[in-house]
């Protein structure tokens, strides 16, 4: 369905994307692109629902170029990051706009706009002009809108942002109702948690490199490798040293005033024990600060073990 | 399920029709109406003072409604076209369906020109009001209207290829156009004011002896200009049609554009 060999995206002198290969089987499901800000999410994106041509390589979508190939653009929708929609229009109207350019008419017209509006929860809410919905709003919108022609290939840029935890949750049973009908759908983030409760299968971008493919333990493990900095305030730091360095799972250790700073190799193993251990009163643990837990932390690890 | 040029250019423009009732529509109108309104007005205090004057309904068509008003429509109309959805980054958004990209143009543009190009009619048969006999007005209203959908095609390419477009378009409508009377006869039908006065058969001035630099003044078949204000707008929109085809256009910006 899916192929890219060595494709690469350029923008004037910035490298979007570097020469990627990967490929994407017929069918259903759902895969997952993660990667911090600046990834080449966007970028990938753009590639494979025909915005932009490749500046090298090859993007075939359903066997075909997608660049402004109207066979392609017709089995893809597409969900854009951003919250652009052109002024002076009524959510509805927009939609039977959006609906005509993709070939429907009249009865065909009404009953997938509805349907869309529908799926999306904006039913009674979609006759409302663009400038009175709020930013949630216009994303249902912006998905109703790709949902419109009955997509074969689903994407969706940064679905989740600016959407509420109950609307979260509503995107999610749907992309997986979607997905188990057999619509192929790939979903870009940059939080794991996310993609997580969506899909097995992740591709794991940064900065421009695709640095892992596979499935969410694997790209957890790849994850897990990464040390995390504990600051950990107690009564004794230097106790709360010894028992840590005793753990062998320490990288790093800096000991600060009535604290000490951890660089722990695997905190999904760590943490237990250390919760473990207060539990008991062998550790009069005061305070428990994850100092670098972020993902672009991570992400920057696993771009230097990979080189 | 492919869309095809005909049923892309009806979406578009049904779905950006409305967009004409906002300010930039409301605006287009008055320009095009407001002149001969006022003039009507003072028409009337004139009669009642100094009796009537025809000569105003000329001075109106050429000096204000030829001259002025129809590059300023141009000029604000032609933004509002694709430019717009470029600017606004709205335009990907249309650009991920199974449409022939090279007809968006066209197609949006298409709802300005009919808007403004009515107001343009009402104004230019509303010169009979003025004193214009019925059939010099007609043809006035024919020039004015094939004259917008020229020059708001010529503008719509200019702000489509150049970031500083307007003011190019300005340079010429308001430049170029007025050297009309001191150009030699074959640059003479560069001009849209040769085909409007070819077409609507008056002229906004006359060349006197004394005149230095002033040329012959020369006019082509009604025809001939209908044909060429059709065909050079048809070309400039063709030419907008594949600017759009041939340029990448992404999510972001336009320094993040592909290639």
């Amino acid at each position: 369905m899916i192929s890219l060999q060595r494709a690469s995206l350029r923008y004037g002198d910035i490298l979007g994307l570097s020469p990627t290969s990967f490929e994407l089987e017929d069918g259903g499901g759902i895969t997952g692109l993660l990667g911090p800000n600046g990834a080449g999410k966007s970028s990938l994106i753009q590639l494979l629902s025909g915005l932009l041509p490749p500046s090298g390589g090859e993007v075939r979508v359903f066997g075909a170029a997608p660049h402004r190939n109207a066979e392609v653009l017709a089995r893809i929708g597409l969900v854009p990051e951003g919250d652009r929609f052109p002024g002076g229009f009524r959510g509805d109207r927009w939609l039977r706009m959006m609906g005509r350019l993709s070939g429907l008419e009249g009865g065909a017209l009404d009953a997938a706009v509805s349907r869309g509006l529908a799926l999306t929860g904006m039913d009674t809410r979609g006759h409302l002009p663009f400038t009175a919905m709020s930013k949630g709003m216009r994303q249902r919108i912006r998905l109703a809108q790709a949902l419109l022609h009955e997509p074969e290939l689903l994407i969706l840029d940064e679905p989740f942002n600016g959407l509420d935890p109950e609307a979260r949750l509503g995107l999610m049973d749907l992309l997986r109702a979607l997905a188990a009908g057999g619509t192929r759908i790939i979903v870009s983030s940059h939080i794991l948690s996310e993609v997580a409760q969506l899909t097995e299968r992740i591709l794991l971008l940064f900065r421009g490199r695709l640095l892992a493919e596979g499935s969410v333990p694997e790209i957890r493990e790849l994850l897990d490798r990464h040390p995390v900095e504990l600051r950990i305030t107690a009564h004794s730091a230097q106790a709360l040293a010894r028992w840590a360095v005793e753990q062998g799972e320490l990288v790093a250790l800096r000991l600060e005033e009535g604290s000490a700073v951890l660089a722990v190799r695997n905190p999904r193993s760590f943490l237990p024990r250390l919760q473990e251990a207060v539990v008991a009163g062998r550790l009069p643990l005061q305070t428990l600060d994850p100092i670098d837990l972020n993902l672009d932390a991570v992400f920057q690890f696993l771009t230097k073990d990979n080189t | 399920m492919r869309t095809r040029a005909l049923p892309t250019l009806r979406a578009v423009a049904l779905g950006y029709a409305p967009r004409v009732l906002q300010a930039r529509g409301w605006v287009l109108c008055a320009l095009a109406v407001l002149p001969v309104v006022l003039s009507g007005l003072g028409q009337v205090f004139a009669r009642q003072v100094e009796g009537f004057d025809s000569r105003v309904a000329l001075q109106v068509f050429h000096g204000v409604l030829v001259s002025l008003i129809l590059p300023i429509m141009a000029l604000i109309a032609a933004p509002g076209g694709i430019r717009e959805d470029l600017e606004q980054r709205t335009l990907p958004l249309i650009l991920v369906r199974p449409v022939p990209v090279w007809i968006l143009p066209v197609a949006k543009g298409l709802v300005w020109y009919v808007w403004g190009a009515l107001w343009l009619a009402v104004s230019g048969l509303g010169l009979i009001l003025l004193g214009a006999a019925p059939g010099t007005a007609a043809f006035q209203a024919l020039a004015l209207v094939l004259a917008f959908w020229a020059e708001l095609a010529f503008m719509s390419l200019l702000v489509l290829v150049f970031s500083r477009g307007v003011l190019w378009g300005a340079l010429v409508l308001f430049g170029w156009e007025n050297l009309l009377r001191v150009l030699p006869a074959t640059l003479q039908r560069f001009t849209f004011l040769h085909h409007i006065e070819s077409i609507s058969g008056t002229r906004g001035g006359d060349v006197a002896s004394w005149d230095i630099l002033a040329q012959q003044q020369i006019s082509s078949p009604v025809f001939v200009s209908v044909a060429v204000l059709l065909l050079f707008g048809a070309l400039c929109w063709a030419l907008c049609g594949w600017k759009l085809q041939v340029t990448p256009v992404g999510l972001a910006g336009r320094e993040a554009e592909g290639n």
